[in-house]
């Protein structure tokens, strides 16, 4: 069944001018779609571009080119009905007036988010700041809550006015282990309970893992993969294979595994890698067998997502100024991350 | 409608609570406020000033107060909710950004009127400075504040963009105080210096609201000398230009995203 868009961005790109006139390509003719519903992370090194599309999305940074719909409104053309579509944290500012306590803040914001009926408003702030565990401490300035806290005032502003789109700018930075969890949960109920469409920018690829849906990567402004998490990992895992030897084999000689890590364990060797596009895990087998090797087993590895990650951006970095990114190089497929032999 | 009172009242709201939780530093400031009024007075009459030359002064030094105030408001404050990140929050409303820019101006007015009444009574109190009430400085009164706040759209257009454009607002309000013709009426400047201090916002109007205040002259009158004329002109100058530099500024901060950038 096909699922609804929440988020549909077409061709977006946005170039920036430098101050020494240099034209810089933050995001370039992105296409991506986020289903409603889903947890949705969006991960890249710093300058990635995430922070730019995220802010596209939310109205504040015009493209150069390309088009955003939240939840089928345009950005640019049909702002105010796009603009009741999205709450949104982002990364590295406040995000609230510390000098107000939680309660204000809401009040304020739910009133420039539109919502002018006052018992409504009340109503609802009063159930952000409960579920929040803030309701208790709601008339304290919010400069003096710890920086958990603090978060969680901004992430509760950013959904009072119930905007079926949040959009959270790496939600737990600066955040302690307990606060961080609390966060995470709290998006995981927001997109499992109430139906609403988490949009997720992360340095924390372990958190990414256990949190979202799909997950879409990208380098240099460009998108290098976009999968169900799942489905990435488990790309991943056919790729990356674990060879166990029957003793101690010195691997630097007989070159059979290119590329392969080799570690010694209860006297066997145990080799790690992934298997080259131009070869398939028989012919290693073969190989192997060929070279006189005592094979125990053949397995498929348990890459994890950051191992995905690091791996995805190599590749990219290796192919920038060649022909822009991997998604090009596997035959610009648009959810693909590369082409198998 | 609705919209337009809500988020009126929701920015005076705001502006009040954050006024309160620096309360203490405005209490200082209004102090201080008070006494360079009465320090310039001491120093301009050649130390004996007394309530008849003081009433014009006060007259211009408390327009110059909502000067200050209406440009910090624009400048500094923009700077700051830049930093804050709550004028991207501001941004994200499905409210247009032009409502949400009056609602500031309009909290900032109220804000101001507030702190000029306080300041403005305890000196006429003190110092014994009378300044009579007459309904035709009304409209007076209002084209001065308009043309200010003109400047301050001025102001914030160019905050959107250049950032560091604070200094400049800091410098402008310093010379507001000096040449608009509070202590010193533009008659008795030089003549270069006559045709600048009269192009900065709010020195015609000085001028003007002093004929018809305190000097009890009628609407018709200032209007067939022309200064009411060139009050109107000019404050529709620095509204129009003030707005058009205002939505520059936020065109261009889109296009770079300088929103979220100080």
């Amino acid at each position: 069944m096909k699922m609804k868009a929440a988020i549909e961005i077409e061709s977006l790109s946005k170039t920036f001018r430098s101050r020494g006139g240099n034209d810089v390509e933050a995001v370039s003719l992105l296409n991506l779609t986020v289903e409603a519903g889903q947890v949705f992370g969006f991960l890249g090194s710093n300058g990635a571009g995430k922070t730019t599309t995220i802010k596209m999305a939310c109205g504040l940074v015009q493209p150069t080119t390309g088009t955003v719909r939240l939840n089928g409104y345009d950005v640019l053309k049909q702002r105010g009905q796009a603009m009741r579509q999205i709450g949104a944290v982002l990364e590295g500012t406040r995000n609230v007036y510390w000098r107000m306590n939680a309660w204000q803040n809401l009040l304020y914001f739910g009133r420039i988010k539109g919502i002018s009926s006052s018992g409504l408003l009340k109503a609802r702030a009063e159930q952000l700041l409960r579920e929040l565990d803030l309701w208790e401490r709601r008339k304290d300035p919010v400069g003096e809550f710890s920086r958990g806290m603090q978060q969680k005032v901004a992430i509760a502003a950013a959904l009072i006015a119930d905007p079926p789109i949040v959009l959270l700018d790496e939600p737990t930075l600066g955040l302690d282990v307990h606060a961080s969890r609390t966060v995470q949960e709290w998006i995981v109920q927001l997109a499992k309970e109430r139906g609403k469409t988490v949009v997720l920018t992360t340095h924390q690829l372990d958190m990414a893992e256990n949190l979202c849906d799909q997950v879409a990567i990208m380098s240099h402004g460009k998108l290098l993969a976009h999968r169900p998490t799942a489905e990435l990992l488990d790309l991943f895992r056919r790729e990356f294979y674990q060879v166990r030897l029957r003793g101690v084999v010195d691997m630097e000689k007989n070159g059979v595994f290119p590329g392969f890590a080799a570690s010694q364990e209860n006297g066997h060797t145990v080799l790690s890698g992934e298997v080259g596009d131009d070869m398939s895990v028989f012919d290693l087998v073969e190989r192997a067998r060929t070279a006189g090797m005592d094979l125990i087993s053949v397995s498929p590895g348990e890459p994890n997502l950051e191992e995905i990650f690091v791996e995805l951006i190599e590749r990219a970095e290796e192919t920038v100024g060649q022909d822009g990114g991997l998604e090009r190089k596997a035959g610009h497929r648009p959810a693909g991350v590369r082409s198998r032999g | 409608m609705m919209a337009t009172g809500t988020v009126l009242l929701n920015e005076c709201q705001k502006r009040l609570i954050i006024m309160w939780s620096y309360r203490f530093n405005f209490m200082l400031e209004t102090f201080m406020i008070g006494f360079l009024f009465v320090g310039i007075s001491f120093f301009v009459s050649g130390g004996r000033p007394t309530p008849e030359q003081m009433a014009p002064a006060l007259l211009g030094y408390l327009t110059w107060f909502y000067a200050v105030f209406a440009i910090s408001d624009m400048s500094q404050g923009i700077r700051e909710e830049t930093q804050t990140g709550t004028l991207e929050q501001m941004y994200m409303s499905p409210l247009p950004s032009g409502l949400l820019l009056a609602g500031r101006s309009v909290a900032s007015l109220f804000i101001s009127t507030g702190m000029v009444a306080l300041v403005g009574g305890i000196l006429m109190l003190a110092l014994g400075i009378r300044i009579p009430v007459r309904l035709a400085g009304a409209p007076v009164f209002a084209l001065t504040l308009a043309g200010l706040y003109g400047f301050a759209f001025f102001m914030g257009g160019a905050t959107l963009v250049f950032k560091q454009v604070n200094a400049l607002g800091n410098l402008l309000t310093n010379m507001l105080l000096f040449l608009n013709g509070s202590f010193l009426t533009v008659e008795r400047m030089p003549g270069w210096l006559e045709g600048f201090a009269r192009s900065l916002p709010s020195t015609q109007g000085i001028d003007v609201l002093r004929s018809v205040v305190l000097d009890n002259l009628s609407l018709a009158s200032v209007w067939h000398d022309g200064s009411l004329m060139w009050l109107t002109a000019h404050t529709a100058f620095f509204l129009l230009a003030g707005w058009g530099a205002f939505l520059w500024g936020e065109r261009v901060a889109r296009k770079r995203g300088l929103l979220g950038q100080y």
